[in-house]
């Protein structure tokens, strides 16, 4: 289970998120503590899938090299279809929250299982919606997770790397 | 938080309807907001304002009260129920000191937040905000001498009828049934902390005025049935008491 405080920034590309993931490790965050959301594809032209030639599971898509770099990056991945959503691709904490949620093991009436995991580190129903419909819009999710201080401390970071959004939340 | 968020505008309308930001030009809000960060707070979060009051908040969205209680006995009263608008860790604003206060949020709440000494900075920088931070702390100052007063002077039944009269809202008078706002859902547990009571004896009073069609409960929302039966079972007391009903609540 992710920690319940956390600091959520929303960015257009993958280019911007990649690039905050990035500057949160080149301030000695732990990247344990990272996860980042996103949709698989953006055109529906495009396979997507993932797959395993004995090496290493990697992402098939228009962005296989963002999120084979995002999953050398953080810890443990996970691409699901959510309905609603669509394929979701994920890496970090939050894969074991949505898993969860999946599972059955964390329900919240009138969300997703993408919004039951995110409602399960604290992050409150109406900020669920705008990141639901942000990552319907293509955008990307970071979530940093951990004490105050440390969502305190990703807030300095992650404002600083032009996000759409950003947002500290508490439990 | 940048103009491009989503919630700005949010942001700046729950400001322009606050009565502490309402008077202030929408840019100079805008200003004031591209200084804060957004966060949110769930539901029960609990904490010391020696935790908080080294940054100036303003709520969004939900509630927040401000209590003080007594270790030994357990009990609480509360000095302060936020809503949207509200501003909190004023004080510490003014004297850039702690105070002894508890804060807990009675719904998942959004607020703004901002450092302290750029929230000074920017109340030296815009003096016309002291137009409205004066008469709002005045008003602050009047509530707390308020329950200073109920609590010395009057009964339950009168601090519970005054608590519920100072939170309708007086442009519904006419209507048939009021609800009190921000009080409205709030356990009676929550209740009695207001008034420096105890659970069971605002639960009777509610049960009490409810028999008597004064007030209608459901599920911990409250109904003012008859509001001038309440209005004077309050006034009563106090011409019992002082002589003279108050120019208000």
């Amino acid at each position: 289970m992710a920690d319940k405080n956390s600091c959520a920034a929303l960015y257009h590309t993958h280019e911007q998120a990649e690039e905050a993931v990035r500057a949160l490790q080149k301030t000695a965050f732990d990247v344990k503590k990272i996860s980042i959301i996103g949709k698989g594809y953006h055109h529906e032209e495009h396979p997507i899938g993932f797959y395993d030639t004995g090496d290493r599971v990697k992402f098939w898509g228009v962005q296989g090299v963002f999120w084979d770099g995002v999953r050398g990056l953080l810890l443990g991945a996970a691409t699901f279809w959510v309905p609603g959503l669509g394929p979701v691709v994920m890496a970090g904490p939050l894969v074991t929250s949505l898993v969860d949620a999946l599972k059955g093991t964390v329900a919240v009436a009138g969300l997703s299982a993408l919004g039951a995991a995110l409602h399960s580190i604290s992050i409150p129903k109406d900020s669920i919606i705008h990141y639901e419909t942000a990552l319907k819009s293509n955008h990307y999710l970071i979530i940093v997770h951990g004490d105050q201080k440390e969502a305190e401390r990703a807030h300095g970071v992650l404002a600083a790397s032009e996000p759409i959004d950003v947002v500290i939340h508490l439990s | 938080m940048e103009p491009k968020s989503p919630f700005f505008k949010e942001s700046i309308q729950c400001l322009m309807q606050s009565p502490l930001f309402s008077s202030l030009a929408p840019s100079v809000i805008e200003e004031m907001i591209t200084h804060c960060r957004r966060e949110t707070w769930k539901r029960r979060r609990l904490l010391p304002m020696n935790e908080t009051w080294q940054r100036f908040h303003i709520l969004l969205s939900g509630r927040v009260r401000l209590s003080r209680s007594n270790p030994e006995t357990g009990r609480m009263i509360t000095l302060f129920l936020l809503g949207p608008g509200d501003p909190f860790c004023i004080f510490s604003l003014l004297d850039g000191k702690p105070h002894d206060v508890m804060l807990e949020t009675l719904d998942d709440t959004s607020l703004l937040s901002l450092p302290m000494e750029e929230a000074r900075q920017w109340l030296s920088d815009h003096p016309e905000f002291n137009c409205t931070l004066l008469p709002y702390l005045g008003e602050q100052m009047c509530n707390l001498a308020g329950l200073a007063a109920d609590l010395a002077l009057h009964d339950t039944e009168t601090r519970l009828a005054r608590l519920i009269l100072r939170h309708v809202d007086t442009t519904a008078l006419q209507q048939k049934h009021i609800s009190p706002h921000l009080i409205n859902n709030l356990s009676n547990e929550s209740l009695a902390e207001m008034i420096g009571s105890v659970r069971v004896v605002v639960n009777r009073q509610l049960q009490h005025w409810k028999q008597e069609g004064i007030i209608d409960t459901h599920r911990g929302y409250l109904r003012v049935e008859k509001l001038d039966d309440l209005a004077q079972l309050a006034e009563l007391r106090l011409a019992r008491t002082a002589g003279t009903a108050p120019a208000t609540l």
